[in-house]
């Protein structure tokens, strides 16, 4: 019988060994399959994919411009986001209330918002909260800044609505500019220079008028042009009809000028007039909400399914949970064998460390595969994940991650001389993985320098990969997945060397 | 190595020197007869010294019986024989090479029984030994060896049972039957009685003759001093330190200076007739009284010395019932041995 022969049945021996030994602990074996697939059932069950509705309390001082009414409308302007709980007008008993935990979050408006802001400064709402969850805390500051823009929407629609108003002023303004115009016009014809004088100075007083009012109102049409009609230098419509009919009204009571040149102008007078009807008539017509809010966002993905927040969790959970079992088993497998005593047996036998290693990866990948077959399975026929990608890529991804993850077990299993040492060493990789694979935090997160921590994790390499695959159905990124087993073999080349000085060298 | 080897031709009588050796005596034994060969082998771990200038040859086809107090370094010496462990000072060859240096092949012929279960709990008997088997590189048909080896040690019937569900007796049977299914050529067994039955341990001893018989070299430390008898050769170890290796008899005859003689007579004897006896020039220390009509004495050699007396009892008209050689047991001869080394101690 050759070697090679005796080394396989050396290196098989370990592999059905380890087998035998995990066959031997069933319920091992139902945990780490059913314990992961019930916390994803219940959690897909029990998550709600919305924001929590914040008990909010207002405080209103006694001198504040905005009435507890308003203060009601701006609250209800938030939606479901907020839960309107009332209106106080102290601070500290809103405080209180906050403090013995009866309401989320107090916004208390500002004193003296009118005098604040004829000084050129902007009023301030302040909001109060009683977290210490940073993200609970980035949302009471995303609250703020909603309820503040909801607030200067209101504003805003005021100004619309009054600005519809004063627009029916304006049209009998420019009506009764039309008229100044159609008499000059008559005036100039009869060569009645002073009644055509008197009815240029109505025109003129008109035209100021007029363009008082429209600059407010109309100006609001003039924001929504084209950006480029701005930026290329050119100047807003409304503005310039406004300038081109000051200078021809001015102009109008030229008396030098000829009789044509003076119709002409009159002309000129008359279109810039109808043309600012036609404005206003628009501007009359949209509704003041549109006109404070002309824009709305819509979102249209191009991915080929849009999963649920459960469905894009579960490849990192799964990518993650094999790692922690590839590298806890691996930890603790040789770390025993010194301490049972096994390896002084091994280093009296013909045993090679990369016989020991190839049984024991085999085992393991084993192991680890058949988990992540029925784990895989459970998740998309009955919590029914999207699986878009091929299988064959998704089975090679798990099949990288676990030799990757054994690597880091085996060296850990090595140097860790009790069994404790290898669990807390095993612990520690899963919290970094925690933290640094992406699977809370996106990597984006995280300054490159210690993204360095992040592309050794095979956890890193297992969410991006196995989210390709199932929830985008692409290919695998080779240069992640060749990444990913490129760090595999370097420790595994590390761990045989280490078993090698353990089996081989005596003390 | 098998009956037909060469080796087996050894004989008894090259194991059995008429003078005791110790270990500053031995002279390297010359050829392929030494399978076995320490110098001044010295193992400190720190400051504490183990192992301390042990020297000694163990021949081919022989049983060689490593016998000590608990923490005498005869774990120790297993280790630094079997490349466990470097010595600190001193050399070692085992089958004529370093043995923290053996090839696989060389660690091939070789079993190992450590003192402790080493093998899994979680596994069967038969799963146990199959595993060992397969650390040898055995082959996949081993299915036989395997029944055999199990039947050996009795614990065939009880294949299917968790080794963590058995008792500590039928480990050591297990561990036993794991180091010798490949059929090695050199044994270290290290306790292999220790917790077995005495009718099981005979049998082991009947095997372990067998396997010598057959050519293997055997080399076992044991805490039951009486299995000393059942070595070629023994070596006694004390506080780290070899203090002597010779024939079981050597070490008797060492450990009492000559050896013992019970002389019956059919009357008691008389203070003259004592005085007589102990002035006899084969009779070499002080007589024992062991009864009215009996002495027991010490002589120089049993065999030579029993038909002077029987000549001289006749001179002395004294009726001799029986004359024979006394053994004492070895638990006797050990601490008889080991006390001054203990005393020092």
């Amino acid at each position: 019988m050759g070697n090679f022969f005796r080394s396989i049945i050396r290196a098989s021996s370990f592999m059905r060994k380890e087998i035998f030994e995990i066959l031997r602990q069933p319920r091992l074996i139902a945990t780490l399959v059913l314990g992961p697939f019930l916390i994803l059932f219940i959690f897909g069950i029990g998550y709600r994919d919305q924001k929590p509705s914040v008990r909010t309390l207002f405080v209103v001082p006694p001198k504040s411009a905005i009435s507890a009414q308003d203060i009601q409308k701006y609250g209800k302007a938030m939606g479901s986001l907020i839960t309107f709980t009332g209106v106080t007008a102290d601070l500290n008993v809103a405080l209180d209330q906050l403090h013995k935990g009866q309401v989320d979050l107090i916004i208390e408006e500002p004193g003296d918002a009118v005098t604040t802001i004829k000084n050129n400064h902007q009023a301030i709402f302040t909001l109060y909260h009683h977290e210490i969850d940073p993200v609970q805390v980035s949302y009471v500051n995303y609250l703020g800044w909603l309820y503040v823009g909801a607030v200067n929407q209101q504003v805003l629609y005021a100004f619309a609505v009054q600005g519809q108003k004063d627009a029916v002023t304006l049209h009998a303004n420019l009506q009764e500019a039309h008229q100044n115009v159609s008499d000059t016009r008559q005036a100039v014809q009869s060569g009645d220079q002073a009644l055509a004088q008197q009815n240029q100075l109505k025109l003129a007083g008109n035209v100021d008028a007029i363009s008082l009012a429209a600059g407010i109102s109309l100006g609001l049409l003039d924001s929504l042009q084209p950006a480029n009609a701005t930026s290329t230098g050119n100047v807003d419509p409304v503005q310039a009809t406004l300038a081109d009919l000051r200078q021809n009204t001015s102009q109008a009571g030229n008396s030098t000028d000829t009789k044509d040149v003076r119709l002409a102008r009159l002309d000129k007078i008359d279109q810039d007039i109808t043309s600012l009807e036609g404005k206003l008539t628009e501007f009359q017509s949209i509704s003041p909400a549109i006109l404070v809010s002309p824009f709305l966002s819509q979102t249209k993905s191009e991915a080929n399914v849009q999963p649920t927040l459960l469905d894009f969790f579960i490849p990192a959970v799964l990518a993650l949970l094999l790692q922690h079992v590839a590298v806890t088993f691996a930890a603790l497998s040789i770390v025993r064998e010194r301490n049972v005593g096994t390896m002084e047996l091994f280093t009296v036998s013909p045993l090679s460390a990369a016989e020991a290693l190839f049984g024991k990866y085999l085992s393991y990948m084993l192991f680890g595969g058949v988990i992540a077959a029925i784990l895989s399975a459970l998740l998309v026929y009955i919590l029914h994940v999207p699986m878009l990608g091929n299988w064959w890529y998704f089975a090679l991804v798990i099949a990288a991650v676990l030799f990757t993850s054994l690597g880091i077990g085996f060296a850990i299993s090595i140097i860790s001389q009790t069994d404790s040492q290898a669990v807390q060493y095993s612990m520690i990789i899963l919290l970094a993985s925690v933290f640094f694979s992406g699977f809370i935090l996106g990597l984006d997160k995280l300054l490159p320098a210690v993204r360095v921590i992040s592309w050794m994790l095979p956890t890193t390499y297992g969410t991006i990969l196995l989210r390709d695959i199932a929830l985008r159905g692409v290919d695998p990124n080779w240069w992640f997945l060749g990444g990913l087993i490129a760090i595999g073999l370097i420790l595994m080349l590390i761990s045989w060397q280490l078993m090698r000085r353990l089996i081989a060298s005596s003390q | 190595m098998k009956a037909n080897d060469k080796s087996i031709a050894v004989e008894r009588d090259i194991l059995a020197p008429a003078s005791p050796l110790y270990p500053d005596q031995l002279q390297p034994v010359q050829g392929q007869d030494s399978v076995i060969s320490a110098r001044h082998l010295t193992k400190k771990f720190g400051d504490e010294i183990a192992v301390q200038d042990v020297s000694f040859e163990v021949p081919r086809a022989s049983i060689f019986g490593f016998i000590g107090p608990s923490g005498s370094g005869k774990t120790t010496t297993v280790r630094l024989l079997t490349g466990v462990y470097t010595p600190t000072d001193g050399e070692v060859l085992v089958l004529g090479h370093n043995p923290v240096t053996f090839s696989h092949n060389e660690r091939a012929r070789l079993g190992y029984m450590p003192q402790l279960f080493v093998l899994y709990p979680n596994l069967t008997v038969w799963e146990n030994l199959n595993f060992a088997a397969s650390l040898y590189g055995m082959g996949i048909f081993r299915g036989k060896r395997l029944k055999d080896a199990l039947k050996f040690v009795e614990l065939f019937e009880h294949r299917g049972k968790l080794a963590r569900n058995i008792s500590g007796g039928m480990l050591r049977r297990l561990s036993l039957a794991a180091t010798l299914v490949h059929d090695p050529q050199l044994l270290f067994l290290d306790e292999p009685t220790a917790g077995i039955d005495p009718v099981l341990r005979r049998k082991f001893w009947d095997h372990f003759r067998e396997l010598k018989d057959q050519g293997s070299t055997i080399f076992i430390t044991t805490q039951y001093v009486s299995e000393a008898d059942n070595c070629d050769m023994v070596g006694v170890q004390s506080n780290g330190k070899l203090l002597l290796v010779d024939t079981p008899k050597g070490i008797r005859h060492h450990a009492y200076g000559g050896d013992m003689v019970d002389f019956h007579t059919t009357e008691p004897f008389d203070f003259q007739a004592e005085a007589n006896l102990r002035a006899l020039p084969f009779v070499l220390s002080k007589t024992v009284r062991t009864g009215d009509n009996s002495m027991r004495i010490i002589v120089d050699q049993a065999s030579t010395a029993t038909p002077k007396l029987m000549d001289w009892a006749n001179q002395q008209n004294i009726k001799v019932k029986a004359v024979e050689e006394y053994m004492p047991p070895f638990e006797d001869v050990f601490v008889e041995l080991v006390r001054p080394e203990v005393n020092r101690g």
